[in-house]
């Protein structure tokens, strides 16, 4: 006889958040991870976690200067930048961990994807992963308005313009659902006071709810059903979780802070855009060049620049929702094959990242 | 109405001859960098309009300090002109009106010209080298990275070598730490097995 759905997802989660087996004794002294030539995997996730740890630590500090409105944003970054002592240091420790951050939240996903970790019975793992990934992109994007400067508001324009092209390849009874989700993210009809609050919000509140949450399930998962084997082969030893592994970690992590405090110290995350972006935004003035959005974003913005948008949207709905049924779309496929795949996925986004804009120009002169 | 009568006279003579963009042009096609007029100006959109460092702002005190500055025609001569910013200021105190202007024709020739001494946001490179580079002369988060990054290294080194020496202290404890643990777990289990 066949089961009602709900039964069905209730045995589903039950299967895969098996709380009767939390047992903090037995994951602190029996929990072991797997050593292969795929393990660096499982420490990327132990680096993302750290770089976010660091993002909220400089960003409570940043709160305590940085004013959230339109006659102030700018100023209090300023202020922060030149004139509170060690603030140029915070603010670089947050804008350069914010990059790491989502590089290593980026490399954890596509090594889990070689490593199939998505693999029965880790699929809230994945999708809480794939989570996380989104929402670290929202704090990349949300965050990239506040301070309020040319390159910042500019390139939330382009942003959220996009959302407005999506109602043109809506049915016509759901065109104005695209310009409401715009209206609605933008706080008013043009960027403004309405935005920043909205942003700001977003960015100190409610995506570190969001975020806090859903590490709290990823990690939940990840000790419940411990780590993914990684690959076919038996691995060449497991090592104990605690203390080897975390110790490992630990190590990790003093060469990530002794590079993200140098990085910090030396070289101004400011440096790399040309000053005019660095202005305060000028709601009268010309849009100046230079506008793009950050490098993480590179691997969509290059695209929908030379592409049609209908087919960035249709890739990237396809790729989105991909991406969460993962787990059933590559129940069957080999770990050769998820490694090419991962593989194929991560040399599109190095080169659309590293060489998107000569490709631009190379195509549109 | 002197100073009506002063302010008309300024927006007629700047229109025509107080803004030079041969030489922001030049900063834009050398360095590859958009550059705007706050490299040498107040404001960002230039000398002409009326808002903060801009003409049609100037109060009488600052109206008498730029025609002061435009009348700096010899090298040597401290100028404050209000459209100006410190850059702009130091370049016309350091080589004078008449040179600025012949400069014109040439603007790649400013920088041998003003010499690369001067150094305004102390950020270890020359005012001359950010004008070539179409970098920020006067904000010193502002350069070429690779210049910047080591210039901060040399301005920072103890820093550095502190935060080198607690990761290297760092990692003898976690070393050692690791070692032990898995020394013990592994007298643990043979204990567990052979007891």
């Amino acid at each position: 006889m066949k089961q009602p759905l709900v039964s069905t997802l209730f045995d589903f989660i039950a299967s895969r958040i098996p709380l009767h087996k939390l047992d903090v004794r037995h994951m602190i002294t029996e929990k072991e991870v797997p050593v292969h030539r795929m393990s660096w995997g499982y420490y990327v996730g132990g680096l993302a976690l750290f770089f976010f740890i660091i993002q909220v630590f400089t960003g409570m500090m940043l709160l305590f200067y940085y004013e959230p409105t339109v006659s102030e944003a700018h100023e209090s970054v300023e202020y922060i930048t030149h004139f509170v002592t060690m603030g140029a240091l915070i603010r670089n420790l947050h804008a350069w961990s914010a990059s790491f951050m989502i590089f290593c939240v980026i490399a954890h996903m596509l090594s889990a994807l070689a490593m199939k970790a998505f693999a029965k019975p880790r699929e809230i793992t994945w999708i809480a992963g794939v989570l996380l990934l989104l929402i670290t992109f929202g704090f990349g994007f949300t965050g990239y308005l506040l301070p309020w400067n040319q390159i910042a508001v500019n390139a939330t324009k382009v942003g959220l313009a996009s959302i407005d092209q999506m109602g043109q390849y809506l049915p016509a009874a759901l065109s104005h659902l695209a310009e409401d989700v715009r209206v609605t993210i933008q706080g008013a009809p043009a960027i403004g006071q309405a935005t920043l609050s909205r942003f700001f919000a977003l960015h100190v509140v409610i995506l570190p709810l969001m975020i806090f949450g859903v590490i709290g399930l990823h990690v939940l998962s990840v000790q419940l059903h411990g780590m993914s084997p990684g690959i076919e082969d038996k691995p060449r030893r497991k090592d104990k979780f605690f203390p080897i592994f975390i110790l490992k970690d630990f190590k990790e992590w003093g060469i990530a802070f002794l590079v993200l405090f140098i990085l910090s110290l030396c070289l101004p995350f400011d440096s790399l855009f040309p000053y005019p972006l660095l202005e305060p935004y000028n709601a009268l003035g010309s849009t100046p060049d230079g506008i793009k959005p950050e490098w993480y974003f590179y691997f969509v913005y290059y695209p929908m620049e030379l592409l049609p948008f209908w087919v960035i949207i249709v890739v990237m709905t396809f790729a989105t929702l991909g991406l969460f049924a993962a787990p059933w779309i590559f129940k069957g496929t080999s770990h050769k094959t998820m490694r090419w795949i991962a593989s194929a996925i991560a040399a599109y986004m190095i080169v659309m990242t590293l060489f998107g804009e000569n490709i631009y120009h190379a195509i549109k002169g | 109405m002197l100073n009506t009568f002063l302010l008309l006279l300024t927006f007629l003579i700047a229109g025509s001859s107080f803004a030079y963009p041969e030489f922001q042009r030049f900063s834009q096609n050398n360095s590859g960098r958009p550059i705007n007029c706050a490299m040498c100006h107040a404001n960002g959109d230039g000398p002409e309009g009326a808002s903060r460092g801009q003409i049609g702002s100037l109060t009488p005190d600052e109206l008498n300090k730029l025609n002061a500055a435009r009348s700096a025609f010899a090298p040597g001569v401290p100028i404050q002109s209000p459209i100006l910013n410190a850059f702009g200021n130091n370049i016309i105190t350091v080589i004078g009106k008449t040179k600025f202007l012949e400069l014109r024709a040439h603007p790649e020739q400013l920088a041998e010209v003003y010499g690369y001494q001067s150094d305004l946001d102390s950020d270890g490179i020359a005012d001359a080298q950010e004008y070539l580079e179409g970098t920020h002369t006067l904000n010193n988060v502002h350069g070429n990275p690779m210049k910047l990054f080591l210039h901060n290294l040399k301005t920072f080194r103890l820093h550095v070598i502190l935060i080198v020496l607690a990761t290297i202290a760092g990692f003898y404890g976690f070393s050692h730490l690791l070692n032990g643990f898995a020394a013990s777990s592994n007298t643990k289990s043979s204990v567990e097995r052979y007891p």
